[in-house]
C-alpha cells in the first residue's frame, strides 16, 4: 500500500503534471496525424527522454502511448483515415455516422469507451503486474529461456506479414542484436573494426529508422490520395439510450483488449479487431454494423486502449514486451538502467506504482481531450505531408546522433529506414525486428546461461515443468492457426459458420 | 518475380554473414562456459535461411506497383543529406528538409523556409540550449561553436 500512496506523491509533483498533460497532448497530436502512431511517436522521443531521471522519462512514453492509441479515433471518424492501425475499425462505424451528421456524437462514444476501457485495463495492471511478477521469482534461467522463446513465436500473428515473413522480420531482429561484445565470452561479432560497433547497435537509431525514417518513405507513394473531411458542428454527447445499449459492449472490449495486450507481441490492433466483432457478433442488430453503428465504435474503442494497459503487464513483469509500443517503452527502460521483472516491485516499487498512476490519469485526461479538443486536434490532420515530413526526418535525424552523439548512429537510422521500406514493400512487417532486436540479446544471454546451469544439456529443459509449459505455447502459438484452420476445413458446420 | 528474388537475396545476405560469423574467435575448449561466440549468430542465420526458402515454395506471388518518382527522389535526397552530413549535419539537414519539400510539391517560399531554415533552427537549438547535446562540428556549426 505504501508504494502505491508513494507513487502517487510523486506524480503529483505540479512540473511532471504540467510535463504529462504536454504529453498528452503530443500523443493526441501524434495519434491524429495519419502515419504517425504511437510507436513512431515514442520512438522519435526515446531520444528526448534520456536525459530525465526514469520517471518522467517513462511516464512520458506511457502517456504518449495510451494518447496516441486513442486519438486515432478522431481521424477514422472525421476524415475516415485512422490515425493509428489500432483505429482502423473504428473507421467502419465512425465514418458512416459522421456523414450522416452524428461525428459528436460517434467522437463522444469513443472517447468515453476508450476512457473506461484504459481505466479498466490500468486497474487490472495494478493488480496483475506484481502478481505475475511474483511468479517470475520462481523462473531460472532455462524458464526464462523459455518464456522469452514464447514472446519472439508470437511475433509470428502480428504486423501486416505473414507469419513466415513475420519470424523472419524477428530472426533478423535477433541477428542485428548479436552484433558487438558476445555478452558470455567478449569476442567481438560483426563489428568490421568500427569501435561503436563493440557495444551492439542501439535499440533508438533502429527503431526511428524502421518506424519514423521508413515511414517517410510509405508516405512519398500516397502522397496523390485525396482526404475527404466531414466537418463537426459541434460535440454531442452520446445520448443515455447510447450508454444502456453499449455498456455492456464496453466491458466485454475492455475485457477482451486487456488479455490480448496481456499477450506477449500482440497489441491494440488485434485487441480492436476481436473487440469489434465481438460487439457485431452479440449485438441485437448486427446488420447495422459498417453502416454507422454505435456499438462498433464501443467495442473497437474499448478494446484498443485497454489493450495498453495490459500490453504493460509483461513489460513491466517479466520483460517481454505485449506491443510493439512497449517494446520501444522497454528499450527506454533499458536505457535507464532499469530491470523490468519481480525486482522491480521490491526495490523500484514508487517507479512501476507512478507509472500506473500516469496512466490511470491519461486515461481520465481522455474525457476533457476527446470532448473539448477534438474538433481542434482533427485540424492537425490537415498539416501538408510535403511540410510534416521533412520536419519529421529533422527529428529523427537529430534524435538518432542524439544518444550517443554519434554520426555513425544516423547513418545506422538511414539505413534501418530504407531496410524498413523495403521490408514493408515486400510484405515484411518491421514491428517484429524491433522486437526481435530488444529480445535478441535477452535470448543469447538466458540460452548461455541455461547451457552453463544444465552443464550443456540442452534437453533437460524440456523436463522442467515451466519451461515446458512455454515450449507447449510456442508451439500452440505458431501452428495453432494452422491446426484450426485444418479443423475448419475438415468439420462442415464449422467451415460454413453455422 | 519478387517471390524468389527477395528470399534468395536474403540467402545471399546470410550466407555471408555466415562466412563472416566463421572468422570469429573461439575460446579455448578448456575456458569455454555455454556456447562459442559464432554459434548462436550461426543458428539465427540458419533459421532465417530455412525460413526464406519456406517463403519461395509457399508465399503467394504479389504483383508490386513499380516504385514511385517520389520514392526515387527521396531516397536520392538520403544520398545527398549522408554525403553533405559529411561536411555539417545542420548544413544536410537544411538542404535535405527544403528539398523534399519541394520534391514533394511545396511552392510557398514561406512553407520552404520554415522546414529548410527554421526547423532545422529550432531544434538545433533545443538540443543545444535545452538538452545540452552539441552537433558535430562543421562549416556552419562551427560559426556557433567558434
Amino acid at each position: 500500500m505504501e508504494p502505491l500512496l508513494a507513487g502517487l506523491i510523486v506524480l503529483l509533483d505540479p512540473q511532471l503534471l504540467a510535463l504529462l498533460f504536454a504529453a498528452t497532448l503530443g500523443g493526441v497530436v501524434i495519434g491524429a496525424l495519419p502515419g504517425l502512431n504511437a510507436t513512431t511517436g515514442a520512438a522519435l522521443l526515446l531520444p528526448f527522454t534520456i536525459t530525465m531521471d526514469p520517471i518522467p522519462a517513462i511516464a512520458i512514453l506511457t502517456t504518449i502511448y495510451c494518447a496516441a492509441t486513442f486519438a486515432g479515433a478522431i481521424t477514422a471518424i472525421l476524415i475516415n483515415t485512422p490515425g493509428t492501425s489500432a483505429s482502423a475499425t473504428t473507421c467502419l462505424d465512425g465514418y458512416p455516422l459522421a456523414q450522416r451528421g452524428e461525428a459528436g456524437r460517434a467522437l463522444g462514444m469513443a472517447t468515453v469507451s476508450s476512457t473506461i476501457g484504459g481505466i479498466i485495463s490500468v486497474i487490472c495492471l495494478m493488480l496483475a503486474a506484481p502478481l505475475m511478477a511474483r511468479m517470475a521469482y520462481n523462473f531460472a534461467p532455462p524458464e526464462y529461456f523459455a518464456l522469452t522463446v514464447f514472446g519472439i513465436s508470437m511475433l509470428a500473428t502480428i504486423g501486416d506479414g505473414t507469419p513466415l515473413k513475420n519470424i523472419i522480420a524477428g530472426a533478423f531482429g535477433i541477428l542485428l542484436a548479436t552484433v558487438g561484445k558476445d555478452l558470455l565470452t567478449t569476442v567481438e561479432r560483426f563489428t568490421f573494426g568500427f569501435n561503436e560497433l563493440s557495444e551492439g547497435i542501439g535499440f533508438v537509431p533502429v527503431m526511428i529508422g524502421i518506424f519514423g525514417i521508413s515511414e517517410l518513405l510509405v508516405q512519398a507513394e500516397r502522397l496523390n490520395v485525396e482526404r475527404k473531411q466531414v466537418f463537426m458542428k459541434a460535440i454531442k454527447l452520446p445520448s443515455r439510450e447510447d450508454y444502456a445499449r453499449v455498456w455492456k459492449t464496453i466491458l466485454r472490449s475492455s475485457g477482451i483488449g486487456t488479455f490480448i495486450g496481456i499477450l506477449p507481441a500482440e497489441g491494440a490492433t488485434v485487441a480492436s479487431m476481436i473487440g469489434y466483432n465481438e460487439a457485431r457478433r452479440w449485438s441485437k442488430t448486427p446488420e447495422e454494423f459498417g453502416k454507422g453503428a454505435i456499438e462498433g465504435i464501443a467495442g473497437s474503442e474499448a478494446a484498443n486502449n485497454s489493450a495498453t494497459g495490459g500490453a504493460m503487464v509483461p513489460t513491466l513483469a517479466l520483460g517481454i514486451p505485449g506491443s510493439p509500443t512497449a517494446a520501444v517503452i522497454l528499450a527506454g527502460l533499458m536505457i535507464h538502467g532499469l530491470q523490468p521483472g519481480p525486482t522491480m516491485f521490491t526495490e523500484q516499487a514508487v517507479f512501476a506504482y507512478a507509472i500506473f498512476w500516469a496512466m490511470l490519469l491519461v486515461n481520465v485526461t481522455f474525457i476533457f481531450v476527446g470532448l473539448f479538443g477534438a474538433k481542434l486536434f482533427a485540424r492537425v490532420t490537415f498539416v501538408p505531408v510535403q511540410i510534416l515530413w521533412p520536419i519529421v526526418f529533422t527529428f529523427s535525424v537529430v534524435g538518432a546522433y542524439a544518444l550517443d552523439q554519434s554520426m555513425l548512429d544516423v547513418y545506422i537510422a538511414l539505413a534501418s529506414g530504407v531496410i524498413g521500406y523495403f521490408m514493408r514493400r515486400f510484405g515484411y512487417s518491421v514491428v517484429p525486428l524491433a522486437i526481435g532486436l530488444i529480445l535478441g540479446g535477452m535470448l543469447e544471454k538466458r540460452l548461455g546461461q541455461s547451457l552453463i546451469m544444465l552443464d550443456d544439456q540442452w534437453w533437460l529443459m524440456f523436463t522442467r515443468p515451466l519451461s515446458l509449459l512455454f515450449f507447449v505455447l510456442t508451439i500452440l502459438a505458431l501452428f495453432g492457426p494452422y491446426f484450426w484452420r485444418l479443423f475448419k476445413q475438415r468439420d462442415p458446420l464449422v467451415s460454413t459458420g453455422e | 518475380m519478387t517471390r524468389f528474388a527477395v528470399p534468395c537475396g536474403i540467402v545471399v545476405f546470410c550466407l555471408v554473414a555466415y562466412w563472416l560469423s566463421t572468422q570469429f574467435d573461439r575460446v579455448p575448449p578448456i575456458l569455454l562456459r555455454g556456447m562459442q561466440p559464432a554459434d548462436f549468430p550461426q543458428m539465427v542465420l540458419l533459421l532465417i535461411m530455412a525460413l526464406s526458402v519456406l517463403v519461395m515454395i509457399f508465399d503467394k506471388p504479389i504483383q508490386h506497383e513499380p516504385m514511385g518518382v517520389n520514392v526515387w527522389t527521396s531516397l536520392g535526397l538520403f544520398v545527398v543529406f549522408a554525403l553533405l552530413a559529411q561536411v555539417d549535419m545542420f548544413l544536410g539537414l537544411g538542404v535535405f528538409a527544403g528539398a523534399l519539400a519541394f520534391a514533394w510539391g511545396e511552392r510557398r517560399i514561406l512553407g520552404a523556409g520554415l522546414v529548410a531554415i527554421v526547423s532545422p533552427t529550432l531544434i538545433f537549438l533545443l538540443f543545444d540550449m535545452v538538452f545540452r547535446i552539441r552537433f558535430p562540428r562543421g562549416l556552419l556549426t562551427n560559426l556557433w561553436y567558434g
